[in-house]
């Protein structure tokens, strides 16, 4: 049986008093974020990855998703995490990072890691909003954009859903509303990482985060060789360093 | 703010190399079978509760849920349970124990604990009716609490109301199950109670016989209701439950 797209499954990797939640993005998998997990745990912090409901199962599934619901994946995911730490760092890729907002406005955590993550959505069709739960019964899969891998290599091994459910691109307008009334609630140190190599989410979402973010302790880090996923692609290795560093200190901070 | 309604968080107890994966029963939370996993925890094994989808939230949140979604959950529990230990035993409460059983024929397990599990539906000829009638009414409320131990309230992190469409997705679950049992290879250990008036303990003898030969046992617990991980009873249940883990993983 698998109900669970094999090779997709969220992880968890015992290790010292720090822990890092790492959570996936939209139509995303817990495989985007396995490889900084690994890296993370070798240097010695708890890690755990969640998989967001809905994801790495069937992408009819997501037609019933809520952002609320991902969001309490998230946060199931803190909870298991701040049983076996001292002390939590957030860090998501893409719709991942706005959770991982979104649960350090609500929660104290050590501190967040956005990486890829959108600030609004500039689609032009989000005015049909109001009518979407109509439209969405017919309009069900729309096609996603080209993909933008830097290393090509990485996507034969790339898990996630062909098609972007409509429904779910209606709950990420409605979640990034919400966390433009949240941002400014983010007080514990950020890390925001973005790629100029970004085609789906432009490098101004990563300066408008940064711009309206309530934390005093932010930092902006900027990759080039690299598309949207930059937890996966060519200058990971750049990422996976930037993002240790940054538990290293601000896990020693809260210790 | 946050969505987990406060006392129904999963919980993760860090421990040795044999895992506990504890699942709740359906509208209820981790808080249901937390008492036994810290008592698991305490002969020192790792245990983990999930949250099942859409439990300890809002009942309306419910209202969309498939059961495989709930299986996802706790396939999700054993995954991350192994990424800790080295093998898993499955503890379940009611619908929580049809997922173990799902989870044992597909997944390495070193036994199931199925508690006060269901082997048909539940017999209240108003279900069938509201299943008529679902389109309208969406929620049914529950029946008064019947504890022994009336303490054993206490605390409590369930929705006081079943969601109708839900009820049809637990038979699903159920009939589910009953294909699958006939594959599960691990040793098995039912309890449930005799005075159980919400899934009779015939329940019990019925998923015992649909059992392949081999390592079964049943234990027929007294003084309880439905909720044997919580009436007065409880800690019988859980010296029992440690007890097969011990056997199963030693």
């Amino acid at each position: 049986m698998t109900l669970l797209m094999p090779g997709a499954e969220p992880f968890y990797f015992p290790g010292g008093r720090t822990g890092c939640l790492l959570i996936h993005g939209f139509t995303g998998t817990p495989r985007e974020m396995l490889f900084l997990g690994r890296h993370l745990a070798g240097e010695g912090h708890t890690v755990l990855g969640v998989r967001l409901f809905a994801h790495a199962t069937r992408q009819e599934d997501m037609l019933r998703a809520r952002w609320r619901d991902w969001l309490a994946s998230s946060e199931d995911g803190y909870h298991l995490l701040a049983d076996a730490c001292d002390r939590v760092v957030v860090i998501g890729l893409s719709m991942g990072g706005i959770l991982a907002l979104l649960l350090a406005a609500q929660i104290p955590v050590a501190g967040v890691v956005s990486l890829s993550t959108p600030y609004d959505n500039p689609d032009p069709r989000m005015r049909l909003r109001p009518v979407a739960p109509l439209l969405t019964l017919f309009w069900r899969f729309g096609r996603k954009g080209p993909p933008d891998w830097h290393d090509p290599s990485v996507a034969a091994d790339h898990l996630e859903y062909p098609l972007a459910p409509v429904r779910g691109a209606v709950e990420l307008h409605d979640i990034l509303a919400e966390l433009r009334l949240r941002l400014a609630e983010v007080t514990c140190p950020a890390l925001i990482v973005h790629s100029h190599g970004d085609l789906s989410v432009a490098p101004w979402h990563a300066e408008a985060i940064a711009a309206r973010i309530g934390s005093a302790d932010k930092r902006v880090v900027w990759v080039t060789d690299s598309g949207h996923v930059v937890t996966r692609d060519a200058e990971r290795e750049r990422v996976f360093a930037e993002v240790a560093a940054f538990v290293r200190r601000v896990g020693a901070a809260a210790a | 703010m946050t969505w987990i309604v406060p006392g129904g968080e999963p919980f993760l107890l860090p421990g040795g190399d044999t895992g506990c994966l504890v699942l709740h029963g359906f509208t209820a939370s981790p808080q249901e079978v937390r008492q036994l996993g810290e008592h698991l925890a305490a002969r020192g094994h790792t245990v983990l509760g999930p949250r099942l989808c859409a439990h300890a939230v809002s009942p309306k949140d419910m209202l969309r849920s498939r059961w495989t979604d709930w299986l996802a959950s706790a396939l999700d529990g054993y995954h991350l349970l192994r990424g800790a230990c080295n093998r898993v035993v499955a503890l379940g409460m009611s619908l929580g124990g049809v997922l173990a059983f799902h989870l044992a024929a597909s997944r390495e397990v070193a036994g199931v604990v199925a508690m006060s599990t269901p082997f048909a539906a539940p017999r209240d000829p108003r279900l069938r009716l509201l299943r008529l009638v679902s389109p309208l009414v969406r929620f049914v409320p529950k029946g008064p609490p019947d504890w022994r131990d009336p303490s054993a309230g206490a605390g409590r992190v369930a929705y006081r109301v079943y969601p109708v469409p839900a009820l049809a997705e637990v038979e699903k679950a159920i009939l589910a199950m009953r294909g699958r049992l006939r594959r599960v290879a691990c040793p098995v250990f039912l309890m449930h109670s005799l005075e159980d008036v919400f899934v009779p303990p015939e329940n019990m003898e019925a998923i015992f016989a649909a059992l392949p030969e081999g390592d079964k046992q049943m234990l027929p617990i007294r003084h309880s209701n439905h909720v044997i991980t919580l009436d007065s009873s409880r800690r019988q249940v859980f010296d029992a439950a440690a007890e097969f883990v011990a056997r199963v993983t030693r």
